[in-house]
């Protein structure tokens, strides 16, 4: 393992004993601490939302292993549970729960089987669910509610991007503290609204190595980057990177949905290349976007490009010589 | 006749035998085309301008037109304004009509639209976003209600309701309708709407 | 060379040879004006009758036009009959043309038009012409009505501007937005595959 060069790689490139449950179930557990916070902040509503998306993947991963004649124990290789706390994680708290199983469907079946299954897929399950959910439900996927420990009486809520880019809050001085944001007593997603809880589960993957860090470092190297430039330029018209860092679904997409073993690039080159686009994308969709936030847009556009950058990035094999 | 003779031959005539054909079904369609799209102008004024029984053009440049609405006894009753602009995917046309003086805003209707259907496109629905522009207070800019409120109460005299989801649209059609009132303002004040029509005012 | 009886001459437009599922042709109107069932059945009526009028056309003249600029006098007499259908439905149907808006005037570049006065009227009688015409124009017309109703009814809960799902149905806007109509054509010609080898499988 000292030189890279002789490592012959392919997909999925897990090493040893590990085996696709045994990652799948690490990132399971990663997660455990920001489904937590979800629950203490959003209460019955987050339970409903888990329940139904996790087992509504479940049935309709089931409906298709069964069609397609696949052995029935792939169910619980973890995958389809994890598209489905992960669609949850990302869904608005208010969601219809009639919603939530559309989306479910979606990102099986559209996400993940029309290609093949685990492995052929080309974009993140439960983002593709989520990007459905998005596009067919606009106005309910992007209603707010403040989480039950932070009632604050209005009739329409806003998520701190929001306010950023529509109230002008960095011009008055509205942003939401850092404070709020760092624990997640904010509006958003059931799921991305406790920055400290999905770090924690972050920092368990990263000791499993159960995902390649060069994603997420490089992801939030370049936003830091890049939102720090206009942040510098135009402190009362640009929010922070740390603002930018812990609000809206940075954390949860650099680490748990960037970081995908099948929709990401194999070699560490590849990794970076990838990494870096989907952050300038979300830099680019956050601060002169339609959208408020540009997480999810980026990851679906630049796991379209890992086949690309899986070609042009692959090692080269020992004694192999250049063909150009 | 060798071949090339023979192309262009066979070329010319299918050309003339159809642009003969094309000449005849446009002569024969042209009116009925000009007639339906006068019929929607004068339907939009009647809709912005109640009480409107005969309109005419008082002034009128590129995609801009003031139509003068009166009633049966031909008394000027309000100003029919068509006008379009861009609006979150492509232009949007519109009438609006005022009183003479242009103190107060009748009402407001979208002609063309190719908002994002079910967000944007939800400009031309009545109950959501046409009502409330329904007897603003045209004396200043209007300007927009956000978030969204449900009853026409609720709104100040010169305030319009945003739709929930789509404010882009809501704004765009608010600058529209601003920028056009200012410019009727203006055009009157300039003694430039002309009836054709001499005892009418 | 006919080698097919009439009737399977028009059938073969209906399924098996079906313009849209089984050739995948004229893509660019069924994904954009299958947004609602009128305005499918409009496009699809005007396709209809510029199809057959043109395949007629083509199959009588066809000795007369030399080889090499038959394409040049096909798309001439398509176009033709294009111009005929839009002048005619903005003079009578003017809500449905400005909804079809440029998409009337699109049909000329519609391979199906243009693809069977190459495959089949150039080399068939006017008779055979007019049926093949027949039964691709109706093929056509099913593929544009299958996929607007499941598009209305799904990202509008109307069927011919008809509420038809009840108050609880919270329509799916992405089914009327572009994305919509590749995900519906996508699962669509899946299924058509999936029936076309469930059948041969049968036969053999």
């Amino acid at each position: 393992m000292t030189n890279n060069r002789f490592i012959l790689k392919s997909s999925p490139h897990f090493k040893g004993k590990d085996s696709v449950p045994k990652i799948m179930y690490a990132v399971i557990i990663s997660l455990i601490p920001a489904i937590a916070a979800s629950f203490y902040f959003f209460r019955i509503r987050a339970l409903l939302i888990y329940l139904l998306s996790v087992s509504a993947c479940l049935i309709t991963e089931a409906v298709f292993l069964k069609a397609r004649k696949k052995p029935m124990h792939s169910l619980w290789d973890g995958s389809a549970i994890i598209t489905g706390l992960l669609l949850a994680m990302t869904l608005p708290p208010s969601l219809s729960l009639e919603i939530v199983v559309i989306g479910a469907v979606v990102s099986i079946t559209l996400g993940k089987h029309v290609f093949g299954g685990l492995g052929d897929n080309i974009f993140n399950p439960a983002l593709v669910g989520r990007a459905f959910l998005q596009v067919a439900f606009p106005v309910a996927m992007t209603t707010w509610i403040p989480p039950v420990t932070n009632q604050i009486n209005t009739a329409t809520y806003a998520t701190p991007l929001g306010n950023l880019k529509f109230q002008a809050a960095a011009a008055q001085g509205a942003l939401t503290p850092l404070k709020d944001l760092f624990w997640g007593n904010i509006g958003g997603c059931l799921g991305e609204t406790s920055a400290v809880a999905l770090l924690l589960g972050a920092a368990f993957l990263l000791y499993k190595r159960a995902i390649d860090w060069r994603i997420p470092v490089g992801i939030i190297s370049i936003l830091t980057v890049f939102t720090g430039i206009f942040w510098l330029t135009g402190p009362d018209k640009y929010a922070s990177p740390a603002f930018h860092f812990l609000a809206g679904g940075l954390i949860i997409g650099a680490f748990f949905m960037a970081t995908d073993m099948v929709t990401s690039p194999i070699s560490p080159l590849g990794a970076w290349i990838y990494a870096l686009g989907i952050g300038l994308l979300i830099g680019i969709i956050r601060l002169f976007g339609g959208f408020p936030e540009g997480v999810m847009f980026s990851i679906l556009l630049m796991n379209t490009f890992v086949p690309l950058i899986n070609r042009y990035t692959r090692p080269r094999i020992l004694g192999e010589r250049s063909t150009h | 006749m060798n071949l090339s003779a023979r192309m262009i031959v066979v070329l010319t005539a299918v050309g003339l035998i159809s642009g003969s054909l094309m000449a005849v079904v446009g002569m024969l369609t042209k009116d009925r085309i000009a007639l339906n799209r006068q019929q929607e102008i004068e339907a939009a004024i009647l809709e912005v301008v109640p009480g409107t029984d005969t309109s005419e053009e008082l002034f009128t440049e590129k995609n801009f037109t003031i139509y003068g609405g009166k009633n049966r006894d031909g008394n000027l009753i309000g100003y029919a304004v068509y006008t379009s602009g861009t609006g979150f995917q492509d232009i949007i046309s519109l009438m609006f009509g005022t009183d003479p003086n242009i103190t107060k805003i009748n009402a407001l209707s979208i002609l063309e639209q190719k908002e994002t259907p079910g967000l944007g496109a939800k400009i031309t629905d009545k109950e959501l976003f046409l009502r409330f522009w329904d007897n603003k207070n045209a004396g200043s800019a209007l300007s927009l209600r956000k978030p969204a409120v449900r009853s026409q109460d609720e709104l100040a005299a010169n305030e319009v309701n945003t739709i929930t989801g789509a404010t882009i649209s809501s704004d765009k059609v608010l600058s529209i309708v601003n920028q056009s009132l200012e410019k009727l303002k203006q055009i009157k004040q300039a003694g430039k709407l002309i009836s054709e029509d001499n005892d009418a005012e | 060379m006919p080698s097919k009886s009439v009737g399977a001459e028009y059938i073969k437009g209906l399924w098996e040879e079906n313009p849209v599922f089984r050739q995948l042709l004229g893509m660019c109107p069924i994904l954009a004006v299958t947004n609602a069932v009128i305005n499918g059945i409009a496009m699809g009526l005007a396709t209809y009758f510029v199809l057959i009028l043109s395949s007629v056309v083509v199959s009588s003249i066809k000795k007369l036009i030399p080889s090499q600029v038959r394409i040049a006098s096909y798309i001439v007499i398509i176009a033709t009959f294009v111009t005929i259908a839009d002048r005619f439905m903005a003079a009578f149907f003017p809500p449905i043309s400005k909804s079809l808006g440029p998409y009337i005037p699109l049909i000329v570049v519609n391979c199906i038009i243009l693809g069977r006065q190459e495959a089949f009227s150039s080399k068939n009688s006017v008779g055979r012409s007019l049926v093949d015409a027949l039964g691709m124009s109706t093929g056509f017309i099913l593929a544009l009505l299958v996929l607007s109703s499941i598009r209305e009814i799904l990202g509008m809960g109307t069927f011919l501007g008809h509420q038809v799902m009840g108050a609880w149905f919270k329509p799916w806007i992405i089914m009327i937005l572009p994305a919509g109509a590749f995900i519906t054509l996508g699962i669509l010609l899946a299924v058509a595959l999936v029936i076309e080898s469930e059948t041969k499988k049968r036969k053999n």
